[in-house]
This record gives C-alpha cells, structure tokens and sequence, in this order.
C-alpha cells in the first residue's frame, strides 16, 4: 500500500458504515455531535435505500418512496443478511441543506443535491459550488472517521454490535 | 446537470506528482496540443477525444487562462465523439447493393473483396452524413489541495480519463478511498485488519435458514 497505489477500498466497511449510521440517526434521533471544525448536524435516512447480498456486489432490492427506512421490509433486508449497498441520506449543519446517495463500496457522492446558489458569473459559481462539496465531503469524512474509531475499538463488540442485532431485530 | 449545475454525481481522485515550474503556461499548451479538434467529415468510425472548455462543448481554446483556471480550480471537461451507423439498415442497405451489383454482372454471388469494397463505400458514403454521438466529462480540479472530481460514474468514462490526464499533465489520478477519511493511520491498519462484522444477528439468521 503505497502513496502513489493509494488506499484500497474495503467492501464490507461500506456496508457497515451505512447501517452504523441508519441505526445512529435512529437512535439518537438525528443528531450528531461530530469533532471540530463540524460541529452538530442533523442526519436522516432519505427517499433510497438499495440493498445486495453479503457475497455478491449487484443490488437485489431497492427501497424508494417517502420513508422506506421505517418499513418493515428495510430492517427485513438486513435481518435476512443483505447488506447496504446505497443510501441516500439528508444533511442540515446550521441553515444548509444537502442530500445525497451514498454509492457502493467506494461510497462515491451521487445525485447531490447541494444548497441553492445564488451567485451569478462562472467562476463565484465554481468557488460557491466546490464550497459546498467541500463542506459535504467535511461532514461525510467526520461521520466515517467517528464510525472507524468505533469500529477499531472495543466498544464495536461489547456495544455497538449488539445493539445495531436489537435494532435489526426490531427491538428499537 | 454536472459540476456547474443540478446534482452532483463524482468521482474523487488524488493527484499524484510534482506540479512542475511555470505549471500554468506548461498546462495551457499541453491543454491547447490536446483539445478536441473537430474532424473532417469524411472520418471513419473511431473516436475522436480532446479537451474543450466546460463553458461550451465547441469551445476548445485553452489560450485565455479565464476561460479555464480560476485561481486554485482548473475546470476542463472531456469530449469524445463516436460516429455510430445503424447497423440493421446498413446490412440491409448492403444486401441490397450485392443483389444490385450480381444483376449488374448476370452473377450468381458476389465475391468476397467485392463485398468488402461495396461495404467500405457505403460506410463512408453514410459516414459523411452522419452526425457523431458526443459524450462530455467534466471535471475540476484543485490544483493546491491536489484532488478532483470527476462528474461520470463509469469505470470506462473514469479510465479514459485518467489516461487522458495523464498523457496530458503527467500527473496521475488515484481513486480516492473512504479510509482517506479516516484521520489516523493506526484507525486506516486497525480498519484493514478488522474481519467484517456480521450485521444481523446469528440467531435472526439461523431462523431465516
């Protein structure tokens, strides 16, 4: 693993993390207290929620519609052993707004949608724009560096883990 | 929809390599050897790719540094065009040329360097009208913080670019992974070394089965 090969990308952690923070949103009701320079936001399980086989990398079951992540069939899914592969979540740090679909193993950032700008003229439209990537990528990058310190620790399977099964199985 | 626009859908990359020194006139005349260069009519069926400006797809002068390096961000976009035939009119167009061309020469068939003459004429006889398919790939790039962000999804789009890229800069593009996130290198070793963690219950799991 070298600087210039980069890091890989590990598939199950994807998965992990995506369920760590479905799970979170729902336990501490959507607010997260995250390091500096983030600060509180709030965070929810959006309109998308796409599911695939722990050994397979193709999605087999897509939750959409208003709320699919309080259904029946999304905890389901996971109690039956698939795993997350996409979701979609909504972000608000102070008056800003974003969402965005969390894409696979690479977690790649699809079909954001970022506060409106209001600037005119290419150039204070790019800087606007790559601001807001910049801050979305900043909150995104404090949610999994929280996740990792957890899942490196003890905690993940004293605590952790045997609440996210209760969750699963419908205790919550 | 893109970088500029609408949802946004990237790709994120390190860039890995020295900038070199005068990099801003250096990247405008590789930009400017590089740029989509609008083909003659008559060409074939390969792709033709260049840089062109993200402002408008026929914009493709990298001589006005405005147009596409603002401050820290170098903002350029991909085309590729691919001129494409339909391919069951064409055989059908082709049969009917050799049918033509054997009652023309009271033949039973028509020999294979004929037909093969006969299919390259009409190729390029339907090239000429043809207008290509134009697919374009915006990026930006920061050029301080040495990331960028590609707007497309597809392994094809983002290897075509990267080579790109790289033909073009000399500099390499490294897909970014989610343990780039991950502020300590201890947590990046302790991540890797973890054994994934099986999410549903084995007692909710052995009830399934």
């Amino acid at each position: 693993m070298s600087e210039q090969d980069g890091l890989p990308v590990l598939p199950h952690l994807a998965g992990e993390f995506y369920t760590w923070l479905w799970w979170s949103s729902e336990v501490q009701g959507a607010v997260f207290s995250l390091p500096d320079p983030v600060g509180q936001i709030e965070l929810w399980v959006d309109e998308r929620l796409a599911f695939r086989n722990a050994d397979d990398t193709k999605v087999t079951a897509v939750m959409t519609g208003e709320a699919p992540s309080t259904s029946l069939e999304a905890r389901a899914a996971l109690a039956g052993g698939k795993v997350l592969n996409d979701l979609r979540v909504g972000i608000r740090r102070d008056d800003r707004e974003f969402t965005v679909t969390l894409k696979g193993p690479a977690m790649h950032i699809t079909g954001a949608k970022l506060p409106q700008v209001m600037s005119e003229g290419i150039d204070e439209v790019l800087y606007d724009r790559m601001f807001l990537y910049g801050e979305l990528s900043l909150v995104l990058a404090a949610l999994y560096d929280t996740f990792a310190e957890k899942r490196v620790s003890a905690a993940w399977e004293s605590e952790v883990l045997p609440g996210l099964r209760r969750w699963i199985g419908g205790e919550l | 929809m893109g970088i500029m626009s609408g949802a946004m859908s990237v790709r994120r990359f390190r860039v890995v390599g020295e900038l070199p020194e005068g990099w801003r006139e250096l990247f405008r005349d590789r930009l400017q050897e590089l740029a989509f260069k609008t083909p003659p009519h008559e060409v074939g069926k390969e792709e033709i790719e260049g840089w062109v400006e993200v402002h408008n797809l026929l914009d493709a002068d990298f001589e006005n540094y405005n147009r596409w390096l603002y401050n820290e961000f170098v903002l350029i976009a991909l085309r590729v065009d691919k001129k494409r035939l339909p391919a069951k009119l064409f055989a059908a167009t082709l049969e009917k040329r050799c049918e033509a061309w054997k009652k023309e020469k009271e033949v039973e068939r028509v020999p294979a360097s004929i037909r093969t003459e006969l299919k390259e004429a009409l190729e390029l006889e339907w090239l000429k009208q043809t207008l290509p398919t134009v697919a374009v790939t915006e990026a930006a790039w920061n050029v301080n913080e040495e990331w960028l962000v590609l707007h497309g999804m597809s392994d094809a789009v983002s290897d075509r670019f990267r080579k790109r890229f790289f033909r073009t800069f000399g500099l390499r593009l490294v897909p970014w992974s989610p343990l780039d996130w991950v502020r300590t290198t201890d947590t990046v070793e302790g991540l890797i070394n973890k054994a994934p963690s099986l999410m549903a219950s084995p007692e909710d799991l052995g009830e399934l089965r």
